[in-house]
């Protein structure tokens, strides 16, 4: 009886709180909502933005009805292996770290990050063949954004930096004007877009060259997944192609960028 | 100045309304038990409550925010795989999260105040309660609650401010209140401090509210004596 009672209890708790099995063809898909110009909410109420649009287009081709849950970067890989959602569609870079917990699908944009720094700091940061010089950070401070693909590069490429690590990219923009620290590093194309190219960014210029090593940024920005799910990452690797091939994936960059944003070997 | 975001502003307030009547409800359900239990004879239900005010006053709200929020979602799923394993994931709307997360950390500040407040009713008061012949009930209804809420309305009113702020907290687990709707209209028109501030006003206006709802309780609190000293 007792045992009854506790089921009847456990019934009552999956039917009361959302319940969903693996027959119904919605997936969630777990973004930031705050990083323009990639995946943001304007003021509509409207999501928009590149992941976005690869969303959108991925969710046609494979047929699936997509619902989107706006998530805190921090909490992204902990809160699919939670079942928060069923995808991460948030510029998320494909690298070995990552794909320790999770799983993803081919890569659908560059990653890519490059140093910003005030125009008056004059020093090189970079030696010809492209690579940091250390002595060269000393008594600067930088600026990175916790878990991300940049702040695993700096931690290894120059350990002795003096590095402050922020939640979002916004807050970054913020320390770098108010001078709390003299450098940072970020995705170039959000950069440009949403701060050099502004009036809040005119006294800043990018400091050295696009650093891409493989080992820290990854082949690209991919779709995330929980591990074991080998149908479906079938599926969306097949979409993914087909955007790239049909030349929509394209058509997403040129919206913002005028520059595609993907290699079109990867449609192969 | 704001272009467009104001409807978006308003519905985060209303969220964060909504998260502070129900987690004041259920602060104070936690808080009316806990000082019960403390009160109580019962050894185990004494161990208990402490327990839970030592562990609520003693960590990070953000972190029992985030503890409750994925571990909640695990620990269901896997009991509910013992009944039935088609289930996918059993999950706990982030609204409620949130709610109980919030109301179980202020909760434990309210246990203290409500004990506190139980056991400052005057000794003289139960006296005179008891020659007049009343019973223990009637003592509790008509001599102990009006006495001690008195005394625990003061420091209330600084558990709800604490409520009402810790609302700002709950972003983190993607509800849709001001702060995050600020961060989205940050990121799209790229003015930190207008969203900013505009967030400040609106909890500006949600303390303000409180502080004089519990001035007006005080008021008529103190229309007579009881409890006076």
């Amino acid at each position: 009886m007792r045992f009854k009672s506790i089921q009847l209890m456990a019934i009552g708790a999956v039917a009361m709180c959302s319940a969903f099995n693996a027959s119904a063809e919605t997936l969630r898909v777990g973004m930031e909502c705050t990083y323009a110009p990639f995946n943001y909410r304007t003021a509509d109420g409207e999501l928009a933005g590149y992941d976005v649009d690869v969303a959108k287009g991925v969710a046609k081709i494979i047929g699936a009805d997509f619902e989107y849950v706006c998530q805190e970067w921090d909490g992204m890989i902990p809160a699919l292996l939670a079942n928060k959602f069923d995808l991460i569609i948030a510029s998320m870079s494909i690298t070995e770290k990552r794909m320790e917990k999770i799983d993803f699908s081919g890569p659908y944009r560059f990653s890519t990050g490059q140093i910003v720094g005030a125009k008056k700091t004059k020093v090189n940061l970079f030696d010809d063949a492209g690579n940091p010089i250390p002595g060269n950070f000393k008594g600067l401070k930088v600026g990175l954004e916790r878990a991300t693909t940049y702040a695993s590069w700096f931690e290894d490429k120059l350990p002795g930096a003096d590095v402050l690590l922020y939640d979002s990219s916004e807050s970054l923009y913020l320390d770098l004007q108010n001078g709390r620290v003299d450098l940072i590093m970020t995705n170039p194309m959000k950069a440009h877009l949403k701060f050099l190219s502004k009036g809040d960014g005119a006294g800043f210029e990018f400091k050295g060259p696009v650093v891409d090593e493989e080992k820290y940024f990854g082949i690209g920005v991919g779709i995330g997944m929980r591990k074991g799910q080998e149908a479906l990452k079938q599926r969306l690797n097949a979409a993914l192609k087909q955007l790239i091939n049909s030349g929509d994936l394209e058509s997403y960059a040129r919206k913002i960028f005028p520059f595609k944003l993907h290699k079109d070997v990867w449609g192969q | 100045m704001l272009t467009g975001w104001w409807d978006d502003y308003l519905w985060g307030a209303v969220v964060v309304a909504k998260v502070f009547a129900a987690s004041l409800s259920l602060m104070i359900l936690f808080g009316l038990i806990g000082a019960a239990a403390k009160l109580s004879d019962n050894p185990v239900a004494q161990k208990i409550a402490n327990g839970y005010t030592v562990v609520f006053r003693g960590t990070p709200e953000i972190l029992v925010i985030l503890l409750l929020y994925f571990g909640s979602a695990i620990a269901l799923t896997a009991v509910a795989r013992l009944f039935d394993p088609d289930v996918r994931f059993v999950d706990v709307p982030p609204f409620w999260a949130g709610t109980i997360a919030i109301a179980l950390i202020v909760g434990s500040y309210a246990t203290e105040t409500f004990r506190g407040a139980f056991l400052g009713v005057k000794p003289g008061s139960i006296e005179a309660a008891r020659a007049l012949g009343m019973s223990p009930l009637q003592t509790f209804i008509y001599i102990r609650i009006p006495e001690m809420w008195r005394i625990a309305l003061p420091p209330f009113g600084n558990h709800m401010l604490s409520l009402v702020k810790d609302t700002a907290l709950i972003s983190i687990i993607g509800l849709n209140e001001t702060l995050f709707v600020a961060k989205q209209a940050i990121t799209v028109t790229g003015k930190p401090f207008t969203m900013y501030i505009v967030v400040g006003i609106i909890y500006l206006g949600f303390s303000t509210l409180i502080t004089l709802s519990v001035m007006g309780i005080e008021k008529y609190g103190n229309r007579t004596t009881v409890g006076a000293r």
